[in-house]
């Protein structure tokens, strides 16, 4: 027995005397490691700063253009994480995931660190002073016309310091670009109620019936939006719980929240929205004559063979829609992106003038009394415009601020190859990403946590005290703490460094972007909020704590004017037998645009709805895959008349069989470790079709065909087996198909 | 096979059960488990001149007049160089003297001193002064000295701060175990919390 007996704990106890050993010989114990690291203590420390205690910094997030405000915890000196600022009416206390990943855009490895100046093929780091005087020098007898800026949507104070240095060099080329852009929702809009932004309230809604918008993930201000469905959504809301009924080919997650998703065909949202009327018509609602004269023509038969909706479906939808008011009726990208996109819209637009939402659930929104600082909202047309003259040699000097069009041009614009006739592009890059590439000279940027700016955002929500419709306001960014990389800089400071090239003398005496922001805060001061008398000192501290400042805005008001005239749906035609698809490109609610692909955060949470991480793919139906023999996993080849790319096929029941769909923003060349090789960019692909009224890319107006490469991968994706383990669980529900579901008991 | 393996591990046990008994020729400690070893720092810092008692020429300063945070923090923090100046910069006496003059060479070079962790806990667990400040200082009104005192030992009669007591989670343990006063003027009692998750997060 003698050797049983040397059990596992004689055998550690022996090891312990070893361990002794080593200990007694060492710093006299084993569990801690005195004297070996430094406990630096600081030279001197503000009275609000108590070490492993957080302090709060009120700023605006950089992420996407919904504008949140946010508060940074910092410790240290180092800010750890962003909470919603619980004082915004934007954002209410809440955050997405995006916004949450702006602390790895700010500890960003892959950060351009210095400026850098291309000659040939290679690049050299080099100091400020030169960077700017090369700029000076090339600017020096080169015409206004011949200056181009290119920027993403912009307000605040950078945009104002922009428009003068624009000024100052006699330009008029300043063209606004986002690659996903509510263009023409913004046009449609100001049709049909009189202004491009107005508010939704979906929280003061019975029922929302939402083409395509998908206002939980992507959509505008999805913060903002969320927190009006969890309003929505509550029983015992005195409109009680509202029901909401997604219509869109590719499920978003706004679908998959949806009491009703209802596939269309793509492309025929209008006809449904004309078809609806025409029943809710039937239905014995009212409809006005101008209304009815083009709705008439969309008889429930018809409606359903166009757009793959039952008559019977398109009925109950009625009858909801009748029985519970007010409703709100969205427009969103899945409806818009077509040649005929604001024809869609607008069609759209005429349910909520019909069902009498406009001025219930759409309500008038304010603007900022400060024009200047007002919102500069982009689009695709600029870049079609800036595209056209670097085609015809028009731009000598491009600078690119906050945009990657190198990245999200369709291929078939040859956006690069224009963009090189450029003889000197300067970007103001955060990354090394497609654009900042193309460029001869980078000039590295500090991030938004370590930036100075002012923020009004394009979609203003306001709080629920009276004068609301009055409502506007300005979010401050603020640093947060020292900057990571000490040679990046500002953006309002290198456009301030610029400006006093130009006008030395009105700019003098301004040290840095921070002085002039300061500078022209106080003298606003009595519109922003103070009183003459007050201290600037007190002012701008309480205002900076606050993060927000609330403006006298100017009220716009909102008209039921939407007009049926000249509404002309198309009739889809039928698919080209060689490309028999229809490509939908999704934005997804954390890559969205793929500006922030190189943040890991983004790339390892897993798409909502297929769990995939860290890769393209691509949704097809089953019964579509079965026609095609592919499976989950196969490696297919995507190939539209303008290119093709190759990713994996993820078999999803939430699209209509004649659409497949990838999400846009993978597949970097360059930006940084995160991104770079990460999935397909499906950008490069899409035909260059447009929206006929607004110019704006029609992004799903790509017809595709599919084969299979032959490879098959194991998607990497967070999702068990459909249905998920059930074993030693009681059976769950079984699963009723959405056009089982009877809506009436909704009603 | 296994009785091999047994024994081998066996053999390879006895060899540091061997090793171990070499390690008594080291210098002794006086109690081995309990005290940290002496640690340089960069400046040698005088407890019991700052924190004796009268008798013993020191000025019985608070702990927590310079490591202020342990009261409203995790961690009881070096002070910031700002509060030695505050007091030295009016106490000529002692200014020539030569860690005087370290201190002020650091403090005009706005440079931090580097100080060497004296009590280093693992990453993986969780200390937190306040709460026990608050416990044994506030509400059960023991004197600093010795509240400081269960885990620091007796500080006021050190130059630079030397581990007193084991800090391993048995001698935490041992504490939390027994029955503390709830507070001054309750005979109430209650032990400290024996969940994983209080110290390891
Ligand atoms: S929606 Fe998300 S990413 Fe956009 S501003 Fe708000 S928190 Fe930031």
């Amino acid at each position: 027995m003698t050797e049983n007996d040397f059990n596992r704990r004689d055998f550690l106890k022996v090891l312990g005397w070893g361990g002794a050993a080593v200990a007694l010989s060492g710093c006299g114990n084993t569990s801690i490691q005195d004297g070996q690291e430094t406990v630096t203590s600081y030279v001197t420390l503000p009275s609000f700063v108590v070490p492993s205690i957080s302090n709060y910094f009120n700023s605006t997030c950089a992420q996407c253009d919904a504008g949140c405000n946010i508060m940074g915890r910092v410790r240290e000196g180092r800010v750890l994480k962003a909470e919603g600022n619980p004082n915004s009416p934007i954002n209410r206390g809440r955050m997405c995931g995006l916004g949450q990943s702006g602390v790895q855009a700010h500890y960003n490895p892959d950060r351009v660190r210095e400026p850098l100046l291309r000659t040939g093929d290679k690049g050299e780091t080099i100091t400020w002073d030169k960077a700017l005087g090369l700029i000076n020098e090339k600017l020096n007898g080169t015409k206004g016309a011949e200056i181009a800026f290119i920027t993403g949507g912009m307000s605040g104070h950078v945009q104002a310091l922009l428009g003068n240095y624009m000024d100052a060099l006699g330009s008029k080329n300043h063209f606004s670009y986002e690659a996903i852009s509510p263009a023409v929702l913004r046009a449609a809009n100001k049709k049909a109620y009189g202004m491009s932004m107005p508010r939704y309230r979906i929280d003061k809604a019975k029922v929302v019936v939402s083409f395509g918008a998908d206002f939980l993930g992507a959509w505008v201000s999805p913060v903002h939006f969320s927190q009006q469905y969890a309003q929505f959504r509550k029983g015992t809301r005195p409109e009680g719980r509202g029901v909401l009924v997604q219509i869109e080919p590719k499920m978003t997650l706004t679908g998959a929240n949806a009491d009703r998703w209802i596939a269309v065909r793509p492309g025929t949202e209008g006809v449904l929205a004309l078809g609806l009327i025409n029943a809710l018509g039937k239905a014995g609602m009212s409809i006005p004559a101008d209304v009815a004269a083009v709705s008439n023509e969309y008889t429930a038969e018809r409606t359903s063979k166009e757009t793959d909706v039952s008559a019977e479906q398109i009925e109950k939808l009625a009858a909801l829609l009748k029985e519970r008011t007010p409703s709100l009726v969205l427009a969103g990208s899945a409806a818009e992106g077509y040649a005929h996109g604001s024809q869609n819209a607008a069609a759209i637009a005429l349910l909520n003038r019909v069902l009498g939402n406009v001025g219930k659930t759409v309500e008038a929104s304010a603007s900022v009394p400060f024009p200047q600082i007002a919102p500069t909202v982009g689009n695709r047309s600029s870049l079609i415009a800036l595209n056209d003259g670097l085609a015809a040699g028009k731009y000598k000097v491009v600078f690119s601020y906050g945009v990657n069009p190198v990245f999200s041009a369709p291929a078939s614009m040859k956006f690069k190859d224009n963009f090189a006739k450029a003889d000197f592009k300067v970007a103001f890059a955060h990354y090394m990403d497609e654009t900042a590439l193309a460029a001869d000279l980078i000039l590295p940027l500090d991030s938004a946590m370590e930036d100075w700016a002012t923020v009004v955002p394009e979609y203003m929500a306001a709080p629920e005290e009276a004068g609301s419709n009055t409502y506007a306001q300005m979010s401050f960014r603020q640093p947060m703490m020292e900057k990571v990389f000490p040679d990046t800089r500002g953006v309002g400071d290198i456009l301030l460094a610029l400006l006093k090239q130009r006008k030395a003398d009105e700019y003098k005496p301004f040290d840095d972007f921070y002085s002039y922001l300061r500078s022209a805060v106080l003298k606003n001061k009595v519109a922003l909020g103070g009183k003459a008398g007050d201290d600037d000192e007190v002012f701008w501290n309480e205002t900076l704590s606050k993060g927000i400042v609330p403006l006298k805005g100017i009220a716009g008001s909102v008209s039921a004017k939407a007009s049926a005239a000249g509404l002309k749906l198309p009739v889809a035609a039928d698919a080209d037998p060689s490309y028999p698809l229809r490509l939908i490109p999704a934005v997804s609610a954390s890559i969205r645009d793929g500006r922030n692909a190189n943040e890991p955060w983004l790339q390892e949470s897993p798409d909502p709805l297929t769990t995939i991480v860290w890769d393209s793919w691509v949704e097809i139906n089953p019964k579509t895959a079965a026609k095609l023999g592919i499976v989950e996993g196969d490696i297919v080849e995507i190939a539209s008349r303008s290119g093709s790319i190759k990713t994996q096929a993820y078999l999803f029941p939430g699209i209509h069989p004649d659409a497949v769909s990838v999400p846009v923003g993978y597949g970097h060349e360059a930006m940084g470790r995160y991104a770079r090789g990460v999935g397909a960019n499906v950008f490069g692909m899409l035909d260059a079709v447009y929206d006929k009224e607004t110019g704006e890319l029609a992004l799903n107006e790509t017809s595709v065909k599919i084969s299979k490469t032959g490879q098959r991968v194991i998607i990497v994706k967070e999702e068990g087996p459909v249905g998920g383990s059930q074993a030693g669980k009681p059976k769950i529900a079984v699963q009723v198909s959405a056009d089982k579901v009877d809506l009436s008991k909704e009603v | 096979m296994k009785c091999f393996l047994r024994s081998l591990t066996l053999l390879v046990g006895l060899f540091f059960y061997a090793s171990s008994h070499a390690a008594d020729a080291l210098p002794t400690l006086t109690t081995p488990d309990d005290v940290g070893p002496v640690i340089e720092q960069p400046i040698e810092f005088p407890h019991f001149r700052h924190a004796g008692d009268a008798k013993d020429g020191g000025m019985q300063i608070n702990c927590m007049y310079c490591h202020t945070y342990a009261r409203r923090s995790m961690v009881a923090g070096i002070p910031p160089i700002q509060k030695c100046i505050g007091c030295h910069q009016s106490i000529e006496s002692v200014r020539d003297k030569p860690r005087i003059q370290k201190l002020f060479e650091y403090w005009d070079a706005k440079k931090a001193i580097p100080w060497k962790k004296v009590h280093d806990l693992p990453d993986f667990v969780r200390f937190n002064h306040e709460r026990h400040i608050q416990r044994f200082y506030f509400q059960q009104d023991r004197p600093y000295q010795e509240v400081c005192g269960y885990c620091h030992g007796n500080v006021k009669a050190m130059t630079v701060a030397q581990r007193q007591k084991p800090i391993t989670m048995g001698w935490c343990a041992s504490c939390h175990q027994k029955d503390h006063l709830v507070s001054a003027n309750s005979s109430k009692t209650g032990h400290g919390p024996n969940d994983c998750f209080t110290c390891h997060k």
